[in-house]
């Protein structure tokens, strides 16, 4: 009984996010504190909208490591277009947003019509988002954003008192959600989710089920590209500048999350639910010993180890299934 | 007669549960030709592979020349004169087909151990001329044809002095010369002693040519006689068993109109050429064909697997486009593919979803799948296919193989196809599941679907079909009536006469583009010799001076000594994108002991060991989880990045002692120490690659992990060595570059993995593995650093220098992928 319950990824992991939430706690000086823990949630909305779409992609066995560099080009795209062109700002969004999706149409046309492993067409337009970034910008950092821009990610949905004191939830948090909601469906519900869950767990098989498996890929990896350009906004608002040296690291974060979550690196298995799980694991712990005094630098050691162990846990677990069978 | 050399008995052997062998025996006499025979899935190859060492048996006794045998691997029985050719050899396709008749027999070498290619050449086209054949066999083994090849692997193994040769349908794809060619060189072997099994559906061959034979079902021999015994009726009977019964022969419905006509269809690589005929509602015409007469492709051509040159479809009187599988089934055709576990299951998901891939859509409002449509669909197949599982939920891949085929044949069956085609749909299914499974499809035709039934059992074809269409060599060869004509005159016009395969021939202007792309050193010089030249036309001054080009040759030395690491983690089919900032770690390390008062030459050894341990620890992870190196490297990245910046608690290392800036400042001859280091480095690793056995088997592994398998290499030894090597590449670089400028600084490496590996794919390494060279890679980084300089003295903004990298990581792979496919179309 007790097996079968651990053999359920959510619970562990849930069990997992209480024993580190009581450690803070009661290590850790104003952990408990629910506003500034909310509040530090805003920085963790980039990489957990881009988690969602990475479960898909590791859904269908694939990866994409140019997510942050997706994030920085698109934050200083909106940035040129808004202070060197004087676009208005809500046009300079909009071009963020297609140009991030144009970026995941690049990863996605490549590695479905040429059939490069997108291992390689990602690590490659990793660094080429990055120059774009670079190259556009002259490493100029951009800020001075106007009011109803900082909204996205300083802004709160509404507030309620606790003991007293009140909390603010941002609304960078609701779109966080909205997002995860979205993501859950379509993996459970529609045929979507399915198409992608079998390309992951047998190509040939999905290409001979007449599975559009090109379209699928493309779609998938185009749509990363979207919710990267979303996510740009949200980083560059809640950070206040546009620079090209912005979510460096952000592809990792994403994808410890979704490794974290249950998702098997070699395809056919995901959810979405796990990702979230994940993604609070590694918030909690980046928060806690932000707290505990431990420089953010060395916190992504912390997630490198993570997603190493729980992708070997995943795998041993995996073959351990197999092999009772 | 003569005296036994190799017997096997009571062999036992379970996969997963599922029962291959039961108390299996074979006896091989020296000097004799022993035929083994039985259906498809009897058992014959997993016998053949235990044997031949590739797995052991669960039980059982293997006697050689009398002495009780245990075959660790393949090489071990291959030592020991037990060989075998498999039927479809399993090839290393970007190596030689000299290479890889002799990699695993003993490539030809010189002194000091080194290859020498020119009388390992020789030696193949030796052993290729014993066999009456004649071809240059220095071209890549995947640009050869299936014939070929396999007169290769059949002059290969007889070039060892085999005692007992097994040969898995060596006829399947060859031509009537050559196969007269094979039964000479066989003669020639039989009569000096050799015992050779020889396997065969095609039993006129097997009459023709043994001795004695050995004849298998479901997993047991059945019994062994000698020639004179035995006639093709007497092999057959025995072979299959059981007589068919009733309920497998076809019910008699109305036959209607005409539902699909093919009318000269032709596949682009000569699998199958001007496929003419049509099948009616409600009939089922049986497609009968050896393996290699193109019944398959033709299949999957129609389907729009791969799209046929020439020909048309037409459905119901309307022309089928054919483009993805897609639009066929849009257009009414259905396929159930031959190769249950790779082409159809997917198997950890649940019979449920297994069921209703096919027909989402249609149980869908919009996108959103209807949870109760879906059940009802499940409930449905499981009913009326009988199938045999707990619940819908259950994985498909624990249910029976007859199960299993049951769910897919639902699958299609839901898509209410105007065509079925049906490949081998009884293929490693139980006798009671097959007779199932016939009167399924015996419902479907009397609802009106026309059905197209590939199968290779003869007698399964003539009960089941109302017309059958003999395949050969990718031709129709004659349309029979099973109900007169009689089985001797369909096998007859299926057996394979002759003629080559017409092979639809690239233009020459693709053939030479594919060539130029090939000699890619080459390309990269002259390239390098086009920029360098424009350069120094239009920058006399800055660009074409000595220090400018000293500059470069520098600028390019600590990439490109990380690039041949990359380079060989690449052949070998792994990939490490945190050499960078493994190199930052390893150098602060190393720095920070040479400041404590440690000896410089000491540093440097340490700094080696310290990234062996680090690239070891990445390789090593890798192989113990079976997780793909990207996974352990991108988050290695970031760990030793994070240590390094810890280690160095947010300070810069400066004032380095001398002795240490001795290993990499200063010039020997008016050249950078760097360059020289560069260089002996790179022709190291050319040494290694190219000339060693070593280097030739992590090529190898990089080209096919099952066929290196095979030949008994160890993927962890091999797989660790070049991480090994790379660490090593990894720690000196980790010196060098901070004993250059006399400091570390917290960004030391960062970036460079994505330069390290932009030279090996652009110096020609094929990024999947399998395929590099250490000149390539080394113009590679070269090509980089002159791009670098150029961009700086054009003044253009070195904020672009990412864009190059990227592009020509993406530019490189991309024209390699359509290389490719072009010789891929060529073969």
């Amino acid at each position: 009984m007790i097996k079968k319950i651990l053999d359920k990824r959510e619970v562990v992991l849930f069990i997992v996010l209480c024993i580190l939430f009581t450690g803070f706690s009661m290590n850790t000086e104003y952990f408990l504190d629910l506003d500034s823990l909310l509040s530090y949630s805003r920085y963790w909305v980039a990489p957990g909208m881009l988690a969602i779409p990475m479960t898909f992609i590791i859904a269908t066995a694939g990866i994409d490591l140019s997510v942050g560099s997706i994030v920085a080009m698109c934050g200083i795209i909106l940035g040129v277009l808004y202070r060197d062109y004087q676009w208005p700002i809500a046009g300079a969004c909009a071009a963020a947003v297609l140009s991030g999706t144009a970026a995941g149409a690049v990863n996605g046309s490549v590695s479905s019509l040429l059939r490069i492993p997108p291992l390689v067409v990602t690590l490659a337009t990793m660094t080429l988002f990055r120059g774009v970034a670079f190259g556009i910008s002259k490493a100029d950092a951009i800020s001075n954003f106007p009011p109803a821009f900082k909204y996205l990610g300083h802004g709160d949905l509404f507030s309620f008192n606790l003991n007293g004191n009140p909390v603010f939830v941002p609304s960078a948090l609701g779109a966080l959600l909205v997002t995860v909601v979205i993501g859950a469906f379509i993996l459970r519900k529609t045929w979507i989710g399915r198409y992608t869950l079998a390309l992951g767990e047998n190509p040939v098989a999905a290409l001979y089920a007449a599975i559009p498996v090109h379209w699928l890929t493309f779609g998938i990896y185009t749509a990363c590209g979207f919710v990267g350009g979303v996510a740009s906004l949200f980083y560059t608002s809640v950070y206040g500048t546009a620079r090209a040296d912005a979510a460096m690291g952000l592809e990792l974060e994403a994808i410890a999350a979704v490794v974290i979550g249950g998702t098997r690196i070699s395809g056919g298995q995901a959810s979405v639910l796990g990702t979230l799980l994940g993604l609070l694991i590694i918030g909690i712990l980046k928060y806690g010993l932000d707290l505990s005094g431990v420089r953010s630098q060395y916190v992504v050691i912390i997630v490198g180890v993570l997603l190493i162990v729980t992708a070997v846990f995943n795998e041993w677990m995996a073959r351990r299934a197999g092999e009772s069978k | 007669m003569s005296e036994t050399l190799l017997q096997l008995t009571a062999i036992d052997k379970c996969f997963g549960g599922v029962t291959a062998l039961r108390e299996a025996r074979l006896h091989v006499r020296a000097g004799e030709v022993l035929g083994l025979v039985g259906e498809n899935g009897a058992g014959k190859s997993t016998l053949i592979n235990i044997a031949t060492g590739l797995f052991p048996a669960d039980s059982g006794v293997i006697l050689l020349e009398g002495k009780t045998m245990t075959f660790a691997n393949t090489q071990q029985a291959a030592a020991q004169g037990v060989m075998v050719v498999h039927q479809e050899a399993d090839l290393f396709a970007q190596l030689s087909i000299a290479e890889n008749m002799l990699l695993s027999r003993g490539l030809v070498r010189g002194p000091g151990g080194l290859i020498n290619w020119r009388k390992t050449n020789t030696e193949a086209e030796r052993l290729v001329a014993d066999l009456g054949e004649q071809f240059d066999v220095n071209q890549d083994a995947g640009s050869l044809t299936v014939a070929r090849r396999t007169m290769a692997e059949i002059a290969a193994a007889v070039s060892t002095s085999p005692k007992v040769l097994f040969l898995d349908e060596p006829t399947a794809s060859l031509t009537v010369k050559e196969i007269e060619n094979l039964f000479r060189q066989i003669a020639r072997l039989k009569a000096a002693g050799v015992g050779i099994v020889y396997v065969s559906h095609r039993l006129e061959e097997i009459l023709e040519l043994c001795d004695r034979v050995t004849i298998m079902r479901d997993g047991a021999t059945i019994e062994t006689r000698i020639k004179a015994d035995l006639t093709m009726d007497g092999i057959v009977s025995t072979m299959v068993g059981r007589e068919m019964t009733s309920s497998s022969v076809k019910r008699d419905v109305p036959i209607g109109d005409v539902r699909m006509a093919v009318d000269g269809l032709t596949a682009k690589d000569g699998s199958y050429t001007d496929i003419t005929f049509d099948v009616r509602a409600g009939e089922i015409l049986g497609l009968y064909g050896f393996v290699g007469a193109g019944r398959s492709e033709f299949a999957q051509g129609v389907f729009g697997i791969e799209k046929p040159v020439a020909g048309s479809v037409t459905i119901d009187g309307q022309p089928l486009k054919i483009k993805t599988p897609r639009q066929a089934v849009a257009q009414g055709l259905a396929y159930l593919p031959e190769d249950r576990l790779v082409q159809a299951v997917f198997r950890e998901h649940a019979l449920r979803t297994n069921g209703s891939v096919t027909v989402l859509p249609r149980l869908s409002t919009g996108t959103v799948i209807s949870n109760r449509k879906e059940h009802v669909l499940a409930r449905k197949i499981m009913e009326e296919m009988a199938v045999k599982a707990a619940n819908m939920e259950q994985p498909i891949g624990t249910l029976s193989g007859g199960n299993q085929q049951k769910v897919i044949f639902g699958r299609w069956a839901a898509t209410e196809p105007k065509v079925l085609i049906l490949d081998e749909p009884t293929r490693g299914v139980d006798v009671g599941a097959k007779a199932e499974i016939h009167k399924l499809i015996c419902d479907l035709a009397e609802r009106g679907t026309a059905i197209i039934l590939i199968s290779s059992e003869l007698p399964e074809v003539m009960a089941m079909s109302d017309r059958v269409v003999t395949l050969s060599e990718g031709r129709v060869t004659g349309t029979f009536n099973p109900r007169e004509d009689g089985e001797e005159a369909i096998a007859a016009a299926a057996v394979p006469r002759s003629a080559e395969k017409v092979v639809v021939a690239l233009s020459p202007l693709q053939r030479g583009l594919a060539r130029a792309l090939q000699m890619r050193e080459l390309g990269l010089i002259v390239f390098i010799g086009l920029l360098g030249g424009y350069m120094c036309l239009t920058n006399p001054d800055s660009f074409a001076n000595t220090n400018n080009f000293l500059d470069i040759l520098k600028n390019a030395a600590i990439p490109a000594i990380l690039a041949q690491g990359a380079m060989l983690i690449i052949c070998a089919g792994g990939i490490d994108i945190s050499v960078g900032s493994m190199m930052g770690f390893v150098g602060a390390c190393a720095a920070l002991a040479v400041t404590a008062g440690v000896p410089a030459p000491i540093c440097l050894a340490l700094a080696l060991v310290l990234g062996m341990a680090c690239s070891l620890l990445n390789g090593g992870l890798s192989l113990v989880a079976r997780i793909h190196p990207i996974i352990v490297t991108l988050a290695g990245l970031s760990i030793y990045r994070g240590v390094m910046r810890y280690a160095m608690d947010g300070k810069e290392i400066r004032h380095l002692p001398d002795a240490y800036r001795a290993i990499a400042d200063g010039a020997w001859l008016g050249v950078p120490k760097v360059c020289y280091y560069v260089i002996a480095i790179s022709f190291a690793v050319h040494i290694l690659l190219r000339y060693t056995l070593l280097g030739r088997q992590i090529l190898a592994l990089g080209n096919s992990e099952s066929a290196a398998r095979l030949i008994g290499l160890s993927k962890t030894k091999l797989t660790l060595f070049v991480f090994a090597c790379s660490g090593a590449l990894v720690g000196f670089c980790g010196v060098l570059k901070p004993a250059y400028y006399s400091s570390v600084q917290a960004n030391l490496g960062e970036g460079l993995e994505l330069q390290a590996i932009a030279a090996a794919v652009i110096g020609g390494t094929n990024i999947l593995g399998g395929r590099g060279s250490a000149l390539g890679t080394l113009l590679g980084a070269v090509l980089v650093a002159l791009l670098y300089n150029s961009l700086l003295l054009l003044e253009a903004s070195t904020y672009w220098q990412n864009i190059f990298v990227g592009g020509l990581i993406l530019l490189a792979v991309s024209v390699d992928a359509i290389v490719q496919r072009l010789r891929g179309s060529a073969a």
